[in-house]
């Protein structure tokens, strides 16, 4: 098999070095010489020795055998894989924003502060919200950031007994985490029979100990929270706040402001709805939007514009709120990430982002009745930009992990696997909006052709994938026994 | 190759359908009833399905080498060899010599310990339960067609079919092993009019290690101890704060293992009383609990629901009678359960015989439940 094939595995650096090879790339040394201390010294340091154009195929091959939304539909539900247009990669290269430097004085940089307080300005309209900090630099940055402040809001108010969040059985396993480590205790509310959070629950927990509520609407099976302005409300009453969790955010963008159903503070995914590259860990952005009394406490710095209006001039200065939490990063944040969410919001205007909302949701639904009735429905009810199936077929003893690992040979990304935790077999579906209708009905037949073969020839499914480098992997036996070194 | 010891309790069930609330040292009044055989049925559907799964599953264990360790007749080799196994595969390691007893079973599990098994399959109820346990321990794992009448232990598969699904996904590698329960009613009792449902052991039966995709969720893949001692970490706390004189430790594997993570040897079907970290009192009785209770003013009891039926007082622990609980006060009681037995487990039950101290303790129809470190769950209750 050729070595470029995609389907081979390829070798790791160390298999491919070889003793003498190298890039001299390096200029003369135009310092004097001094000698490393003893105890910094090696005698071998497991280098790899390799030409340039080694080290370029190698990662063009590497690369080569990503699976990306550029190269194929990726429906992996929670994550919102839409395709990322390439002007927002244009514009993040633009040299004045690629080549400043975080501590250049702001009077030399207020383009790329300009672009700041827009988009602060551009989510606190979206959202509905009175003030917006961009520092977050993930979804679950924003989270902890969001319960910092919460603390910090209830100590100010003398408020120390609220020492609880509440959070849906159907919410992102980052919620209890971000509760923990932000000093309070988890409790999580059941779901109702409707894949809704249960309000008879939640009524019996509201009471002082509440510091808040952390809510993701619509939540991870998809389903719009029907009585969240109730839900809200019962939160209020008692004293605490509502957090929204604004990974989902895809499915109301232009069309529901968040705000305006009482939460007081979210975060944005910028990497999600606004259309940036994401996965494997990064960059992501999660600006945090609040309401007015929890503006003050905002991480800094924020941008702000300054009128003067003798001289017919605006300028843009750095500014943190009077009774800030803190930096939450030693500098502004994933600038080039605001950037690639800027030109994405400019490129689509409100009426835009809310087609997309709408289209998005569309897309899901398609999918969803296409294959109703081949798969079982976490819930059958009308779902917004995401839906949950069951990977079960009557008779058959393939597994949800079976249907997915199948889905690869057929060259779509599977779906989010086992997740949410309180389906079984749980298959979550995201398309997007940015899939068109041939690339859905494909998918669809995709998993239509698979449920006949769970049926007709399950062992094709219990040994997939079989058009991979590698096949099927032990993941128990990965997660329990890790092996991190190559050699 | 892989040993399963497999053995069916023929009698088993039988008293059920006559209204016996058992079989145990019934068995001919219970025929003179009219009553009809029912594990054979049971346990032939199961390792049909078990049969046709293995034939139709991915190579690796369609091929794996299994032999079936099992009793002669009626107690195993019948039904092994009626649902598609093969006769080499099958070999008979003991022989009862006449109509088979709970003797026969423990013996026969005696054998079966001699061989290096992976997995005791076995077919009937309780009774049956108990009889492999008290031989068994942890040493293997044990999975139960159900076929009794009663079958409150967390060792069952919810149908036989089911239970051929766990079996298989147990071969495939794909399953854990975790400690569950098992409990028995006292058959004499309850044929008289009293229902008292005690804790015999607990022992190791495969479990559904819950996946999830590494993108979104949580972990919570982690080991049932890891767990456990992220409860324990967490209640140390909690006592600590709230400066804690007496901690009663009830019984069971999840408050046991609460009680080694603090260094201290708990009895594992008993009621224990620990104060300033050191063990005071084990396997207390209820005039006992009631001494210490008026001895300290601060006080905690743990409690852990039995896995899948629910009950969190009524079952296994009855020491902790309604005078016990008043004198506790029902805010004192913490309830604690891993992510895993939660799954299994929907709804918490209280039954101490008392209905307006149950009513007190099931709360407006949910109750808190620490399945973690700084993390509770809200729990439906039902009377």
């Amino acid at each position: 098999m050729p070595e470029t094939d995609k389907h081979s595995i390829e070798k790791t650096v160390y298999e491919l070095s070889s003793t003498g090879r190298s890039t001299n790339l390096m200029p003369e040394c135009d310092v004097p010489e001094t000698e490393l201390p003893v105890d910094l010294l090696r005698e071998d340091l497991h280098l790899s020795e390799l030409s340039e154009l080694d080290v370029v195929r190698h990662f063009i091959h590497l690369s080569q055998r990503n699976f990306s939304v550029d190269g194929g539909f990726y429906p992996l539900g929670s994550c919102t894989m839409k395709y990322n247009p390439k002007v927002n990669e244009v514009c993040a290269r633009l040299e004045g924003f690629a080549q400043s430097h975080p501590l250049q004085r702001d009077d030399t940089v207020q383009g790329n502060l300009a672009l700041m307080f827009e988009l602060q300005e551009w989510l606190k309209e979206i959202g509905g919200f009175a003030a917006v900090s961009l520092q977050p630099t993930a979804g679950a940055q924003g989270e902890l950031t969001a319960l910092l402040m919460m603390r910090a809001y209830f100590r100010d108010r003398g408020e120390t007994g609220r020492t609880q969040i509440l959070i849906p059985d159907s919410a992102h396993g980052t919620n209890p985490a971000s509760t923990t480590m932000a000093g309070f205790e988890a409790l999580e509310i059941p779901s109702d029979e409707h894949g809704n959070l249960d309000l008879a629950a939640l009524r019996t927990v509201c009471d002082v100990s509440v510091a808040g509520l952390m809510i993701t609407n619509p939540n991870t099976l998809g389903l719009f929270e029907r009585d969240i302005e109730t839900i809200v409300q019962c939160v209020h009453d008692c004293g605490g706040l509502v957090y929204g969790d604004g990974a989902n955010m895809n499915a109301l963008a232009g069309v529901v402001r968040p705000g305006d159903l009482g939460i007081d503070i979210m975060h944005y995914n910028l990497h999600k709805t606004f259309g940036t590259p994401h996965g494997g860990g990064g960059p992501g952005s999660g600006p945090l939007g609040v309401s007015e009394k929890l503006a003050d406490y905002l991480p800094g710095p924020m941008v702000r514009q300054t009128n003067n209006t003798e001289k017919l001039q605006f300028s843009f200065s750095l500014f943190t709120p009077e009774k800030t939490i803190g930096r939450m990063n030693s500098h502004f944040g994933s600038f080039g990430v605001f950037v690639r969410a800027y030109a994405y919001i400019l490129q689509h205007g409100a009426e835009g982002l809310k087609q997309n909302a709408l289209h998005a949701v569309l897309n899901a639904n398609y999918l969803r009745e296409l294959l109703r009735s081949v798969y079982p429905l976490s819930h059958d009810r009308i779902c917004m930009h995401e839906f949950v199936l069951q990977g079960k077929i009557e008779g058959s003893s393939v597994r949800a992990v079976d249907i997915s690992k199948r889905l690869l040979d057929y060259d779509f990304h599977p779906p989010t696997t086992y997740f949410p935790l309180i389906v079984s077999e749980a298959l979550m579906i995201e398309p997007t909006e940015t899939e068109n209708k041939q690339t859905l009905d494909a998918f669809a037949e995709a998993l239509k052709v698979i449920a006949r073969e769970a049926t007709d020839n399950p062992e094709i499914l219990h040994t997939a994938p079989h058009t991979m480098p590698v096949g099927r992997l032990d993941e128990v036996r990965a997660a329990r026994q890790l092996k991190l070194r190559g050699d | 190759m892989k040993r399963i010891g497999f053995l069916i309790n023929p009698i088993a069930g039988m008293g059920g359908r006559v209204g016996l609330k058992g079989t145990d040292g019934v068995v001919d009044e219970a025929r003179k009833l009219g009553a009809q055989p029912v594990a054979p049925q049971r346990a032939a559907e199961a390792m049909r399905t078990l049969s046709r799964m293995l034939a139709n599953a991915e190579p690796e264990l369609k091929l794996m080498p299994i032999r079936w360790l099992t009793c002669s007749g009626s107690m195993g080799e019948d039904i092994l060899r009626s649902s598609g196994f093969a006769k080499n595969d099958i070999e008979i390691v003991y022989t009862p010599s006449g109509e088979s007893t709970a003797e026969d079973t423990r013996l026969a599990v005696q054998r079966f310990l001699g061989h290096d098994i992976a997995l005791i399959l076995f077919c009937g109820g309780d009774g049956t339960a108990r009889d492999i346990c008290s031989i068994v321990g942890l040493k293997v794992p044990i999975l139960g067609i159900p076929s009794g009448v009663k079958m409150y232990s967390g060792v069952f598969g919810t149908s036989p079919a089911r239970t051929a699904e766990i079996a298989c996904n147990f071969l495939r590698g794909g399953l854990t092993t975790v400690q569950a329960e098992v409990l028995d009613l006292n058959e004499a009792r309850y044929r008289e009019g009293e229902w008292i449902v005690q804790l015999f052991h607990t022992v190791l039966t495969p479990d559904e290690p819950m996946h999830v995709q590494s993108a979104k969720a949580l972990i919570e893949d982690a080991s049932d101890a890891e767990v456990k001692n992220a409860i324990a970490e967490f209640l140390l706390e909690l006592f600590q704060r709230d400066e804690i004189e007496l901690v009663l430790l009830g019984p069971g594997s999840t408050v046991n293992s609460v009680g080694n993570r603090w260094g201290i040897k708990k009895t594992l079907l008993g009621i224990d009383a620990v104060v300033q970290g050191k063990l005071v009192g084990c396997d207390l009785n209820e005039r006992q609990i009631l001494n210490l209770l008026a001895e300290f003013k601060t006080r905690k009891l743990v409690l852990s629901p039995i896995g899948a039926q629910g009950f969190v007082l009524g079952r296994g622990n009855l020491q902790l009678s309604p005078d016990v609980i008043r004198a506790i006060g029902s805010q004192n009681i913490m309830v604690i359960a891993t992510p895993a037995k939660l799954a299994r487990t929907p709804v918490l039950r209280f039954d101490t015989g008392d209905a307006a101290l149950d009513s007190e303790l099931a709360g407006d129809g949910y109750i808190r439940v620490i399945t973690g470190y700084r993390r509770r769950r809200l729990v439906k209750t039902m009377l």
